[in-house]
């Protein structure tokens, strides 16, 4: 799968998270703090590993919070788990 | 026409419901009706009562053995799992007061409040062991919830209803982290209100998915499904939810708001329901619930019940049974209380109540008066009798996720740079009603403009988000303002905090 499709996967599952971040989804880029930029609160987060996981038929290693800074950090993750 | 738990329960169901005085008390009657049922279900075991009991023995024998006695507080410092279990009911059913330890603390802040609380030693999960340096240095004895011994110690009978149980964390009214003393009949009272106004009472299948370390998961979950005589299924990392649910397959689920609604978006987005087919029970609360929950999960045949409650009431205040038709109020009051409302806030006594908080008399003085507890919570109370919660006089912001944010606490981290004069964070809401954790912040100009560099506001925003990022997830905020104006001050130029009204 190619980095941007995972990307555009990602943003579609951050965005049935919370719609109403619509807006500011537009605008993220892999370098965009997950917390800061995105406005991922911990169950944000949960919901999105819960969600990858389904979409993408993989499994989350054993992985916390703060292993992901930034998009960019998830995406490399799925890369790697799914080569 | 006032409404009462009765009027929803079959006379059967409603006349077994019983608050026993002490967890000894309860611990053996479950031992006498549920001895071979499964009890707790953890890593791949399933421990039935008697064996619960005769490991929970065993740690009795330690804790003796230690030179502890009836009466002693004892911190039980266990993340969610087995061992958890049995270390609260060991030093519940010896006549000790478990003072809960989040498993999160470092180890300073592990030693201070086991010294705050006056607790004589640290009953211990091992895998926690890496934080006790500093307690054992200053000569705390650490006890193992490993620790071994021949022969198990009997359950004290002899504690009595007003004998501590428990300490609990909390916010309380002011925001200060502190500890509420539960004694007893306060936990035995809260453990029998989870029962009450609920079709199906005992022999369920319990999910935890929330902290052991706050009475949501202590009291509602943990105990009544103890004194339930049900299985308790501890998810040992959220992560695996749902493929806990699709093995377990539980029938009731005690949550935050902030997890239903998570549950609720991927049943949405993967068409199915990820909760599983067996659940029929949600019950949900430690945060304001969303009215629309309610109606949405009744559409997938789950009854999402909101409920209302306190550390300082042993969890639970008030339930409701009626969730279809009040899908907006948080239920009628649990019995053996008396409320009054005094300015809009909601004033409690009660068996449920706790002593007071340890080592704070401050705090109890703000928190009591006349013997009364006063919430900190504007109500209103419907005809039939219906609570609705209506604002909030603290200064205590409680996230959809049920976590507690001390404003204050958090700030202190902000301010400790230099850059920064001073900071706010405060809960704001979306244009969507979503809540969120949001920071502003007031640049010391002198330190500024000793930066000399070419872009100041990004060197302090860049500091802003390394400390943010520092700070627990659930901490954390969500939006960074670098104010250019001071906040509006008090005449004693304390900041007058921005304040979340609700309808």
């Amino acid at each position: 799968m190619e980095r941007q499709q995972i990307i555009d996967t990602l943003k579609s599952i951050l965005l049935s998270a919370d719609p109403a971040k619509r807006d500011s989804l537009d605008a993220i880029e892999e370098n965009s703090n997950l917390t800061s930029d995105v406005g991922l609160s911990s169950i944000g987060m949960l919901y999105m590993i819960l969600a990858i996981e389904e979409t993408f038929s993989m499994r989350f290693d054993n992985v916390g919070m703060n292993d992901f800074v930034t998009l960019g950090d998830v995406v490399d993750y799925i890369e790697k788990k799914l080569k | 026409m006032k409404k009462t738990f009765a009027d929803y329960q079959s006379p059967e169901l409603f006349s077994s419901i019983r608050a026993f005085g002490t967890t000894s008390e309860m611990w053996e009657n479950c031992l006498m009706k549920y001895a071979d049922s499964p009890a707790i279900v953890y890593d791949g075991q399933t421990h039935t009562f008697s064996e619960l009991e005769a490991d929970a023995a065993i740690l009795r024998t330690a804790l003796l053995g230690a030179g502890l006695k009836a009466g002693d507080r004892v911190s039980v410092f266990a993340p969610n799992s087995y061992e958890f279990v049995k270390a609260f009911l060991a030093v519940s059913t010896s006549g000790m007061t478990a003072a809960v330890i989040p498993a999160q603390l470092d180890e300073m802040s592990l030693f201070g409040v086991t010294m705050k609380f006056s607790a004589k030693a640290i009953l211990y999960a091992p895998v926690l062991e890496g934080k006790l340096n500093i307690a054992k240095a200053k000569g705390i004895p650490c006890i193992s919830t490993d620790a071994a011994a021949e022969k198990g110690s009997p359950i004290n009978k002899n504690v009595k209803p007003e004998d501590g149980c428990a300490i609990m964390f909390t916010g309380g009214t002011t925001g200060k982290s502190k500890g509420a003393l539960l004694s007893n009949r306060a936990v035995m009272q809260g453990t029998a209100n989870g029962c009450y106004g609920l079709e199906v009472v005992y022999g369920q299948r319990y999910l935890l998915a929330i902290p052991l370390s706050h009475v949501f998961g202590l009291i509602r979950n943990l105990l009544t499904s103890l004194y339930t005589g049900s299985a308790l299924f501890i998810c040992k990392d959220n992560k695996d939810l749902f493929r806990d649910i699709a093995m377990f397959r539980p029938t009731m689920l005690v949550v935050v708001p902030a997890l239903a609604e998570m549950a609720l978006a991927l049943s949405r987005r993967f068409g199915k329901n990820m909760l599983g087919e067996d659940m029929k029970y949600i019950i949900c609360g430690a945060a304001a619930v969303a009215p629309y929950l309610v109606t949405e999960y009744e559409k997938m045949g789950i009854h999402l019940c909101p409920g209302y409650g306190l550390t300082e009431t042993a969890n639970l205040v008030s339930g409701n049974p009626d969730f279809l038709a009040k899908p907006d109020s948080v239920g009628l009051l649990y019995p053996n209380q008396e409320v009054k409302i005094v300015d809009g806030e909601l004033w409690l006594k009660g068996a449920n109540l706790m002593d007071g908080y340890v080592g704070d008399p401050e705090e109890n003085a703000a928190a009591f008066e006349d013997g009364w507890f006063k919430t900190g919570d504007l109500v209103r109370f419907d005809d039939e009798g219906f609570l609705y919660i209506t604002g909030r006089k603290k200064e205590l912001i409680i996230l959809d996720n049920g976590e507690n944010i001390s404003p204050a606490e958090v700030e202190a981290f902000f301010n400790k740079i230099e850059l920064v004069q001073d900071s706010q964070i405060f809960e704001a809401v979306d244009e969507n009603g979503k809540h969120y954790l949001s920071l502003e912040v007031v640049p010391r100009m002198t330190e500024i403009a000793k930066l000399g560099a070419e872009k100041p506001m990004e060197v302090l925003m860049a500091e802003l988000v390394k400390v943010n990022q520092s700070l627990p997830a659930y901490e954390r905020a969500q939006k960074i303002v670098i104010r250019e104006t001071d906040f509006v001050r008090t005449p004693s130029m304390k900041i007058i905090r921005y304040k979340l009204e609700k309808n």
